[in-house]
């Protein structure tokens, strides 16, 4: 099912009334994060709502639903979005399982709505992007052996704890797994792996953390054929870097407002602060990082398989930092009170900060990227 | 770690590593050659004066004993309400003020300054003992340390009837491991650059009043983010008279068990938990005029020298912070085993290391330029130092982060507790805006003076 641009901006608008009014109330203490049951019950209206995918095989306009159009991806970008707007963690446990959903699709297997409010996604090794070596995978390039042992280590799921960050009664996760020189997606219910919850994580404060390792019958492997497994990961991998940078790129518009908000009433110096060269530099900066992210964001409103993956993780590794500068901009216009829990800007930093650590970080990106486009012996 | 050499790199007995063939030069070339390849903090320890060396040494004894094993705990505790203690911070503050980390910038009899570190710049002797201490926890560190703030005033505006009368008292409670904490308040509800700019502080309508009385002075108004001011037994609160703007900044010497006085509340922060920031209110609360220090209408000087010494010891903070960073970073990259072999073995691993101890040595090469001449802290070095190390000391954490990737995010790893901590560097003591424009203010006697060249 298509969606054309101007009926996706209609849906949108309504998207982000959602999400400024029914999530931005019930996450208005910064400070005390959604607990599980309320986390549920939005994912609930967001799933009645349409913003995310309803029940069967797709058909829908919600979440990760219409990759294969433009329409559809910008409405899926446009959602996280928003939604990041309001709650960079809600909007984490929505995004990966709903791409938990697509994943389902891509490999033919069943997924209800239910499973939606219970299935994550990991979709990387226990460390980094694998240096150059997943990147010349996907592409299909000759492995050397180094490569090849470097990628079966990377996702080999018993030798090694991976973290994953997800809302707590998570049941079900999706991670990919290296068999016999192909990625294989696992769909592993959480008994049959060890998992330990973590102490509290440096941000996404709604989710949790836990250091998760598969038992030795930890069953349920999917193995694409060669060409899928190279397509499906890497469109994975796209898809949730797209979506960590649509996210991020919603904290850090709420961020930026609510700076423009503090410089328009603070006075220092006798004026409001918005006057002073200073702060105004500093909301420059937030401006021209949100204008870099939405620009590449505008980029990838395409058919998924439209899109290269190279591209996507330079993206990613240039504008998400910028997006970080950004988000500690917001805390240094506030100042003092930027610090503080109940004011929300430290929180946007934290949120930001997670959505570049995870799925790789964007400092292996680098590697990536140069497995992607290098030349090798 | 077993293996002889770093992938890419000689082992050190191969013919083309110059190292060991450096033994072998004329005794001439082994002077000038030759090198011990110490541990960097072995390496800067050497180059201290013997006896600021001992102290940095029993500093870092003192962290890693003390504060190390108590910096997890403390940051997820709950939050406390205004005016309790954590059990464990309280034993902390006891036991450093035993053994005179609370007293330590007089000499004895009056402090525990040793008599043999007399001799250097005490802001050189603070920011060795900061650094350590920022390195194991921030919160802990500023719990130690913003005393010391609030200490300051008495020893700057005081005379030596003022620091025996007010000072020695803080320090021999302190020492009996009774801790007297002395909190800095001069930030007011909209009002934190203000309070620590010139020019906006001649815009600026005060918050706490003074108003004169029968013997004394009545205070009323707020002050807020006062670190440590929830647990302060006194307090040095700056106030302007009562119908005069900042120019008549006083500063009083307030007993915060005095009526009148309030803990309103305390902030929950981003990070550096285990230190409290309070808001402190004042109604009709009575300060006697002997308890002014410094004189009327001297406050506002007092003030900024008080700022000028403590900036340079907040930059050792950046320095504790990006060097935790840096330990922990390089601490993960010999233990994380990817594709079979350690992290610290790939180039770009050894890129990203290479730099964040570059930076943060650098950082504290200009901490200790700047420190070990501070007898006297100029405004213009003093704001440099701050507003540069702790921008890039948060660059250092960031890059930590980088480096664990996915672990990076996980509170066991450290990282991200020292980011949340540093991060409060570069907003407080003026934020790294205001500590650019103070260093211009500093200078512009300089830049604008006709006809003579200016020299960076």
């Amino acid at each position: 099912m298509y969606i054309e641009a101007d009926d996706a901006k209609l849906l949108l608008a309504e998207v982000g009334r959602f999400a400024r009014e029914r999530i931005g109330s019930a996450v208005a203490r910064p400070e005390t994060p959604v607990d599980v049951f309320v986390l549920d019950a939005l994912t609930r209206e967001a799933r009645e709502l349409g913003i995310l995918p309803q029940e069967g095989a797709g058909g829908g306009f919600g979440l990760w639903e219409g990759t294969d159009d433009a329409g559809g991806m910008a409405l899926s970008l446009g959602i996280l979005a928003h939604v990041g707007y309001a709650n960079a963690g809600i909007a984490v446990a929505w995004h990966r399982s709903a791409l938990a959903r697509w994943l389902s699709a891509a490999l033919g297997a069943p997924f209800d709505a239910e499973d939606l409010h219970a299935t994550t996604l990991v979709p990387t090794g226990h460390f980094g992007l694998a240096r150059t070596a997943a990147a010349r995978w996907i592409k299909s390039a000759d492995q050397s052996d180094e490569e090849v042992a470097l990628l079966a280590d990377w996702l080999d799921r018993t030798a090694h704890t991976t973290t994953v960050i997800a809302p707590s009664p998570w049941s079900t996760l999706f991670w990919p797994v290296w068999r016999d020189g192909l990625i294989a997606w696992q769909r592993a219910d959480r008994s049959q792996l060890t998992v330990t919850r973590l102490d509290a994580q440096h941000g996404l404060d709604e989710l949790a953390a836990f250091a998760v390792r598969a038992g030795a019958g930890a069953s349920g492997t999917a193995t694409p054929d060669a060409g899928a497994s190279r397509a499906i990961f890497g469109q994975v991998l796209a898809l949730d870097m797209i979506g960590l940078l649509a996210i991020a790129t919603g904290a850090v518009t709420r961020g930026h407002e609510m700076a423009r908000d503090f410089a328009a009433l603070r006075t220092q110096g006798g004026v409001v602060i918005a006057r002073h060269p200073a702060v105004q530099q500093m909301l420059s900066e937030i401006e021209i990082a949100r204008r870099q992210a939405e620009a590449a964001l505008d980029g990838f409103a395409k058919p998924i398989g439209d899109i290269d993956i190279g591209t996507v993780a330079a993206a990613r590794a240039g504008t998400h930092p910028l997006l970080c500068h950004a988000a500690n901009q917001v805390v240094q216009i506030h100042g003092g009170i930027g610090y503080m829990r109940d004011a929300g800007a430290e929180k946007i930093v934290r949120d930001v900060n997670m959505l570049k650590l995870m799925t790789g970080g964007t400092r292996e990106a680098h590697a990536f990227v140069a497995g992607w486009t290098g030349t090798f012996a | 770690m077993t293996a002889s050499h770093l992938s890419g790199h000689l082992p050190a007995d191969h013919a083309l590593s110059p190292a060991w063939q450096f033994k072998r030069f004329p005794a001439i070339g082994r002077m000038l050659a030759d090198y011990p390849a110490r541990d960097l903090w072995d390496t800067d320890f050497a180059r201290l004066p013997a006896p600021l060396a001992r102290q940095r040494l029993r500093a870092r004894e003192f962290a890693e004993r003390y504060l190390v094993p108590a910096a997890a705990e403390l940051d997820l505790a709950p939050h406390a309400a205004a005016g309790t203690c954590h059990p464990l911070a309280r034993s902390i503050l006891a036991e450093a003020g035993r053994q005179g980390w609370l007293s330590y910038f007089l000499p004895r009899p009056l402090g525990s300054m040793a008599w043999r570190t007399l001799p250097y710049a005490p802001i050189w002797q603070s920011t060795l003992i900061v650094e350590e201490f920022s390195r194991a926890c921030g919160g802990l560190m500023l719990l130690l340390s913003a005393h010391h703030l609030g200490v300051m005033p008495l020893v700057l505006g005081g005379d030596l009837g003022t620091i025996l009368r007010f000072v020695a008292p803080v320090y021999r409670a302190c020492e009996r491991g009774d801790p007297h904490l002395v909190a800095f308040a001069i930030t007011e509800p909209g009002a934190g650059s203000d309070a620590e700019d010139g020019h906006g502080a001649s815009l600026y309508h005060p918050g706490v009043i003074a108003t004169p009385t029968k013997g004394g002075y009545l205070l009323n108004g707020r002050k807020c983010y006062i670190s440590g001011g929830d647990l302060a037994k006194t307090a040095t609160v700056f106030a302007a008279l009562q119908g005069e703007g900042m120019d008549s900044w006083t500063c009083f010497y307030v007993d915060c068990t005095a009526p009148g006085f309030r803990v309103a509340r305390t902030e929950l922060k981003m990070g550096m938990r285990a230190s409290g920031a309070a808001d402190l209110e004042f109604t009709d609360m009575f300060v006697p005029t002997d308890r002014i220090i410094g004189g009327l209408r001297n406050g506002w000087a007092l003030n900024r020298a008080t700022l000028n010494a403590s900036r340079i010891p907040v930059a050792s903070m950046a320095v504790g912070f990006a060097r935790a960073a840096t330990e922990t970073a390089v601490e993960f990259a010999r233990r994380y085993l990817l594709g079979g072999k350690a992290l610290i073995h790939y180039q770009d691993v050894q890129l990203h290391l290479a730099t964040m101890v570059a930076e943060t040595r650098a950082m504290r090469s200009l901490v200790w330029q700047e420190a070990r001449h501070a007898w006297r802290p100029r405004q213009l070095d003093a704001s440099l130092c701050k507003f540069h190390a702790t921008d890039r000391a948060q660059h250092v954490c960031e890059m930590a982060m980088d480096l664990l990737a996915d672990h990076g995010v996980q509170h066991e790893q450290r990282v991200e507790k020292i980011f949340r901590d540093v991060r409060l560097t570069r907003i407080f003591e003026g934020t790294n805006q205001i500590n650019r424009l103070s260093m211009m203010e500093d200078w512009q006697g300089q830049l604008l003076a006709p006809d003579r060249p200016v020299g960076v």
